[in-house]
């Protein structure tokens, strides 16, 4: 099942939402839990099991773990203990609680890892051991690269004490499978989401309506903008040879496009239906092109994938003693940009290595990832001689110009990531790479552009989209609370605008002929 | 102790003004590389162990923030 599909719009989520309101407040996280494992069920059939079993070991960690936190404190709460009898029996307790979070990230991920990455390290063995293994016939369950990172974060939290272990599997479930966030998230923690899923809501009329805007606003991102676009960027990538220059990149700015209009809209559909039900879930992007930097980018853009790889990837590592030693190093050696330099670069190549490959098995998510790595460490390394330069032009680098600049400069080097993302092969992104700047002409461009399956009035509508997604930014940007102001307007401009916004969804909004029920780009991550 | 940490702030990021500032996270003022220099230097500084579970906006948005954190850290040992 899909969010954008009749049958969760028109008869899914209404049952659910009669059902939640009108059960008492104590039984509404059983309504969300049974419908969340219907829609997986729905979704995945047989292969549920392998979600449930996640769940299951997942509830077990948190409980071991919380009775050896309980051993702990009645040992050291025991009389005539001295301070080193404490410090021993701390550090036992801790010993025996990472064994259990190892014990976690082995069998979770070595089931990521395997399900989604199998094949992949096969071809791998196979072309270094000149080896023929046939390719595994095996099945990715639904959401399974989301849902993964978010039952890890909870048994790390435990172990962190930053959460307390769940006595009840069905809430622990519920966690795990929440049906809004099941398909492309967002990752949500436990400390913040959890409560908000068991606690019973009362019906609010203000959320609610500000839940349907929100879930109007992404589906016309994703029918109006996301999957137009989609239809150009499909064909012009599955004859990216026959392409002139000119039409690949506007095949790359429309994936950009089309990339953000799906996820972000998928992100606003999720949000609003959390809404509807009273559950405020965590924000997945933040107006990503109006970032200055790459690096801002990335604090802005898919946002809680961001935010695991910081606080469950590079904060462990950068705080390890190892880290801490090469730190130390570094500092003895070089410089002091250096020995602030040298070990972030070491801490965060793990990161964009794993962000890369959590995209998927192949080779260009890698480096994908990587790319990014490189453009953030180039500039960390550059920036004194960045400043450097503009002081001797007399820049001014808090001018709005300068501003421009820079968040051009970021688009276009987040659209060379997106070409790497999008591209079949490499091979395919460093051609169309080179064909942008050798192979452009346009008159190839004026003569070939309506041959991609796209009417002319298909682009007029995709860029009036552009625009007003950027203009809603630009609004974002400046404080306005555009949801709060419709609603304080009077019921005819209100109404109006939600018809306008109806209208504007069934009309222009890419169905019939040539168009289908499109998945969501980042649910096959 | 708050001036000490506004020099080592403005050590570890320079050109930028910390006194009352309360949104250092959360404007992006700092980046998670920042935040890991700056702890390497507050650590050295004060003495402490600031963990992983201490690295969350709340103790990193303002220099008082900070300052409450070490202090808390320090009661701790």
């Amino acid at each position: 099942m899909n969010f954008k599909e009749n049958i969760f719009l028109i008869a899914f989520l209404p049952i659910v939402l009669l059902l939640y309101y009108i059960l008492p407040k104590k039984a509404r996280w059983g309504v969300l839990l049974a419908s969340s494992l219907i829609f997986y069920i729905l979704s995945s059939g047989i292969f549920t099991f392998i979600m449930l079993g996640t769940s299951v070991t997942i509830y077990v960690a948190g409980l071991l773990m919380q009775k050896i936190n309980d051993n702990f404190k009645k040992q050291k709460s025991a009389e005539g203990i001295t301070k080193e009898e404490k410090k021993l029996l701390k550090k036992k307790a801790t010993n025996k609680k990472k064994l259990v979070v190892l014990a976690i990230v082995i069998i979770n991920f070595g089931l990521l890892l395997t399900l989604k990455y199998g094949n992949f390290f096969l071809g791998m063995v196979n072309s270094i051991f000149g080896t023929a293994i046939p390719p595994l016939s095996l099945i990715l369950p639904l959401g399974i690269s989301f849902y993964t990172l978010q039952a890890v974060s909870y048994v790390i939290d435990v172990y962190r004490g930053t959460c307390k272990a769940d006595k009840n599997f069905g809430r622990v479930l519920l966690f795990v499978c929440f049906f809004p966030q099941i398909i492309e998230g967002p990752i949500g923690r436990y400390d913040k989401l959890a409560g908000q899923l068991y606690e019973g809501h009362s019906f609010d009329y203000d959320k609610f309506m500000k839940g349907l805007q929100l879930m109007l606003w992404g589906l016309i991102k994703i029918m109006v903008i996301a999957d137009r676009a989609g239809i150009f960027v499909s064909n012009v990538f599955e004859k990216i040879y026959d392409a002139d220059g000119s039409i690949l990149l506007l095949g790359v700015l429309l994936y950009t496009i089309q990339l953000y209009a799906d996820f972000s809209g998928c992100m606003d559909l999720v949000k609003g239906i959390g809404q509807l039900f009273g559950i405020e879930m965590a924000d997945n992007f933040k107006r990503p092109f109006f970032s200055t930097s790459v690096n801002e980018f990335w604090r802005r853009w898919h946002i809680t994938l961001g935010a695991w790889l910081r606080d469950y990837i590079f904060y462990p590592i950068s705080l390890s003693k190892f880290f801490a030693n090469l730190s130390a190093k570094a500092k003895k050696n070089f410089g002091d940009f250096l020995a602030k330099f040298l070990p972030s670069a070491f801490a965060l190549f793990f990161v964009w290595f794993i962000n890369g490959l959590w995209h998927g098995a192949e080779v260009k998510y890698i480096v994908y990832g990587l790319y990014y790595y490189v453009v953030m460490m180039l500039g960390l390394l550059f920036e004194p001689l960045f400043v450097k330069i503009t002081n001797a032009l007399h820049i001014n680098r808090k001018s709005k110009p300068y501003f421009v600049f820079q968040v051009i400069r970021t688009f276009l080097l987040v659209n060379l990531g997106m070409l790497i993302f999008r591209a079949n092969t490499l091979a395919d992104a460093w051609y169309a790479l080179c064909a942008i700047f050798s192979k452009f002409n346009g008159d190839i461009f004026a003569t070939s552009i309506l041959s991609y399956k796209l009417h002319i009035y298909d682009f007029i509508v995709i860029a009036i989209g552009a625009v007003a997604l950027f203009i809603v930014g630009v609004l974002q940007e400046r404080g306005h609370h555009l949801r709060d102001e419709i609603a304080k307007r009077n019921i005819v401009i209100r109404w109006t605008i939600y018809f306008a916004a109806l209208f504007i969804l069934v009309i222009v909004g890419a169905y019939g002929e040539g168009y289908r029920v499109a998945d969501f780009l980042y649910a096959q991550f | 102790m708050e001036k000490k940490i506004l020099e080592i702030l403005s050590e570890v990021k320079p050109g930028v003004d910390f006194e009352g500032r309360t949104d250092l996270i959360d404007a992006g003022v700092l980046a998670s590389f920042d935040i890991i220099s700056l702890v390497s230097e507050l650590n050295d500084e004060f003495d402490v162990e600031i963990s992983v579970v201490d690295l969350v906006p709340e103790n990193f948005n303002s220099v008082e923030a900070m300052a409450k954190m070490i202090k808390r850290l320090e009661d701790e040992d």
